[in-house]
């Protein structure tokens, strides 16, 4: 049974490295979301759920006309409405006449996680499934941290693109990478691969912008339209502290000596937002303060149209950017998003950003 | 004596007897906000964020009619009353939303509850009531007597309010009334309608446009989602593969569940609100349910602040004529005649 998976930003490329390394050859490998994969998707969903329903369940599509038999989704209980995307895809796709496997992976029902997890490691025993499922988490931090390099390099580089080349090589060599002796070595390779191959301006002092929002409109290039690419383009660094990592590694998440990032954010956030209501409301708003109190110039906070969660921190992040004169664009995304008008509001913001530090030298030179 | 501010929106509706009992037994005046009217839509549409559901969008017109009457202002952050199941997340930012994006409002009480995700049970319920208690009166025995008395009063609403078993079942062969009575339509058979939709927007007759009086005018007898008891909705989500965690979405889905399998009514009548969350799921899962099993017809309706009465009128009565023209078996079964 050939084995298909939405595409998720670079996530894809963990999903893979882990189902290769439990002995499943038989991947459908999606490909990057297109306008017809959000049609399709808008088409079939429901009118006014949320953006990333309709386009997981596009890609979802495109991967079963390809010819996968079993696909993958989770199930959880959150305020969020993603814990139940699998069931209705279930019902969607049934409806569609679809009759291959529909694997949702439930943590609240161990029992059943675990039978469903069966399926999917073909003909390893749990320890060797366990192992590759570990491996995969390794790697999902050398995919980040090529993404980091990826977005600061492209920023400073002379010639355009080469970094965006050098980090597409790198994925493919994370993703073929055997061996835990073997993946360990990595980080050093990725970082000397960058140094090497990609020539930076030395002078540029580059504007650094955050990128903060919902999970998947910050991973998926094709929903926030290369919005990170659009930064580096202008000559602004950009990051995100936003990556699946933080589910799946639980190596780091069991790390008690390790200060999270996320829970100091959580911390600073208290005063605006006290409660945890999903999603990741409270951390955009502390991170706004975080990022700031490290010296970052902005932050673009992106979230899709009628995510419940991102209401709300939308809301308050006008009064927590003016409280800690941290520059915020909010940007909502949704599958009819226009380019144009979508750099030019980028464009803005950065011009926004030079300005001010033009402005805060000419202070600190009087 | 010191006022307190509650509005007439969202959360009120399942939890009005309970709160303004609360403040009545501690010695203040519980001020709730006048019922809906043209004024306060257009505050909301102006204030409120874009984005909002209609029903939050309201909220901030009621907030906006109260701001000036009252010294406190009470918006609970409640998340859920299950040890499972979740409520909508705007319920618990609502408060701190309101005060950063209105800047003159009296002071907010917000206590936080929420069973599921902070597992907060009886004692924390105790303690955050007391806590809010303290604000008024110094006198403890005032507050204990306050918080029982507003647990009964809750505790005698939903008494009142959730039908059991046998009066659903008398209902459905036509031996009792649960809402207005219909008006009599002459040569007309009489219609059983299943309401279902949020509290909010079934007992707000100017979000749903006053949906419950046309439908008596029409001579159709209802049952709301609300008055559903609760025993038959788990039954009904069982059937579901997996759970769903909408804890006021699964009253809706269960009620439309349980009359698709029963079949004892002629049509389903489903309220959503436009960019409604869990809504757009339970809905979609209604929808694609009832295209399995067509014979209890469910109309879907949309509702937001643009939506216009004549439209939703038009729709309303067309699906009363579909209904009554209908010569399927099964709904000549159904027993029309109602003596009042």
């Amino acid at each position: 049974m050939p084995l298909g998976f939405p595409y998720l930003g670079t996530f894809t490329h963990v999903m893979e490295s882990i189902a290769r390394g439990m002995n499943r050859d038989d991947l459908i490998l999606p490909n990057e979301p297109t306008y017809r994969t959000k049609q399709l998707g808008s088409r079939h969903a429901s009118e006014f759920v949320c953006t990333p329903f309709k386009i997981i369940l596009g890609s979802l599509l495109e991967v079963i006309e390809r010819g996968a038999t079993q696909v993958i989704g989770t199930v959880h209980v959150d305020f969020c409405r993603l814990g139940y995307y699998a069931p209705l895809w279930k019902l969607i796709l049934e409806d569609l006449g679809y009759t291959g496997d529909i694997i949702c992976l439930n943590w609240f029902d161990k029992p059943d996680f675990f039978r469903n997890f069966k399926k999917l490691t073909g003909d390893l025993n749990a320890i060797q499934a366990f192992q590759a499922f570990r491996i995969g988490w390794i790697k999902n931090r050398y995919f980040d941290l090529v993404e980091k390099l990826l977005y600061s390099y492209g920023a400073t580089e002379i010639s355009k693109g080469s970094a965006k080349a050098v980090a597409d090589k790198l994925n493919r060599t994370i993703v073929h990478t055997m061996g835990e002796r073997n993946v360990r070595k990595l980080p050093r390779l990725i970082k000397e691969t960058f140094k090497e191959e990609v020539e930076v301006d030395e002078k540029a002092d580059p504007l650094k912008v955050i990128i903060m929002g919902e999970l998947y409109a910050v991973i998926e290039p094709a929903i926030n339209l290369y919005v990170m690419r659009k930064l580096n383009d202008l000559g602004v660094v950009a990051y995100t502290p936003i990556t699946f990592r933080r589910w799946i590694d639980l190596g780091y998440r069991l790390n008690f000596f390790k200060r999270k990032q996320h829970d100091i954010a959580i911390k600073k956030a208290k005063p605006y937002l006290g409660h945890r209501l999903g999603g990741k409301a409270r951390e955009s708003i502390g991170c706004t303060i975080y990022y700031k109190e490290k010296g970052w110039d902005g932050l673009i906070h992106l979230y899709p149209f009628t995510c419940m969660p991102e209401i709300i921190s939308r809301s308050i992040l006008p009064q927590v950017s003016k409280d800690y004169d941290m520059p915020v664009l909010s940007l909502v995304v949704d599958e009819h998003t226009g380019e144009a008008g979508f750099q030019t509001r980028v464009e803005a913001f950065v011009d926004l950003l030079e300005r001010k530090r033009n402005e805060n030298d000419k202070n600190k030179v009087k | 004596m010191k006022k307190v501010g509650i509005p007439r929106a969202l959360l009120y509706y399942k939890f009005s007897e309970m709160w303004t009992t609360f403040f009545k037994e501690l010695g203040t005046e519980a001020v709730v906000s006048p019922k809906t009217t043209k004024q306060i839509k257009f505050d909301s549409v102006k204030n409120a964020p874009d984005e909002d559901c209609y029903s939050t969008k309201l909220y901030f017109g009621h907030v906006l009619a109260l701001k000036d009457q009252v010294d406190y202002l009470f918006i609970p952050r409640f998340g859920s009353d299950h040890h499972t199941y979740v409520g909508c997340p705007k319920f618990i930012g609502l408060a701190e939303v309101l005060r950063s994006q209105i800047p003159d409002l009296p002071e907010i009480i917000m206590p936080h509850y929420n069973k599921a995700k902070s597992g907060h049970r009886k004692i924390a319920f105790f303690r955050k009531a007391y806590k809010v208690g303290l604000k008024f009166t110094k006198n403890p025995i005032k507050i204990i007597r306050a918080i029982i008395k507003a647990v009964k009063a809750q505790k005698n609403h939903y008494k009142t309010i959730l039908i059991d078993e046998e009066t659903l079942h008398k209902w459905e062969r036509s031996e009792t009334i649960l809402n207005e009575p219909p008006r009599y339509v002459e040569n007309e058979r009489q219609l059983k309608i299943a309401l279902v939709g949020h509290s909010y927007v079934l007992n707000d007759p100017y979000s749903a446009l006053g949906i419950r009086t046309s439908l008596q005018e029409h001579g159709v007898d209802f049952i709301t989602s609300e008055q559903m008891p609760r025993n038959l909705i788990d039954k009904q989500m069982d059937k579901l593969d997996y759970d769903l965690y909408f804890l006021y979405e699964r009253e809706i889905l269960g009620a439309i569940m349980h009359f698709m399998e029963s079949k004892t009514v002629d049509g389903i009548i489903h309220l959503m609100i436009f960019s409604c969350g869990p809504d757009s799921i339970a809905g979609e899962v209604a929808a694609r349910l009832s295209k399995r099993d067509p014979i209890v017809p469910l109309l879907q309706l949309v509702f937001d602040e643009l939506t216009a009465e004549a439209g939703m009128k038009t729709r309303i009565e067309a699906f009363i004529d579909m209904l009554r023209r209908s010569e399927d078996e099964q709904t000549l079964l159904l027993t029309t005649k109602v003596h009042i």
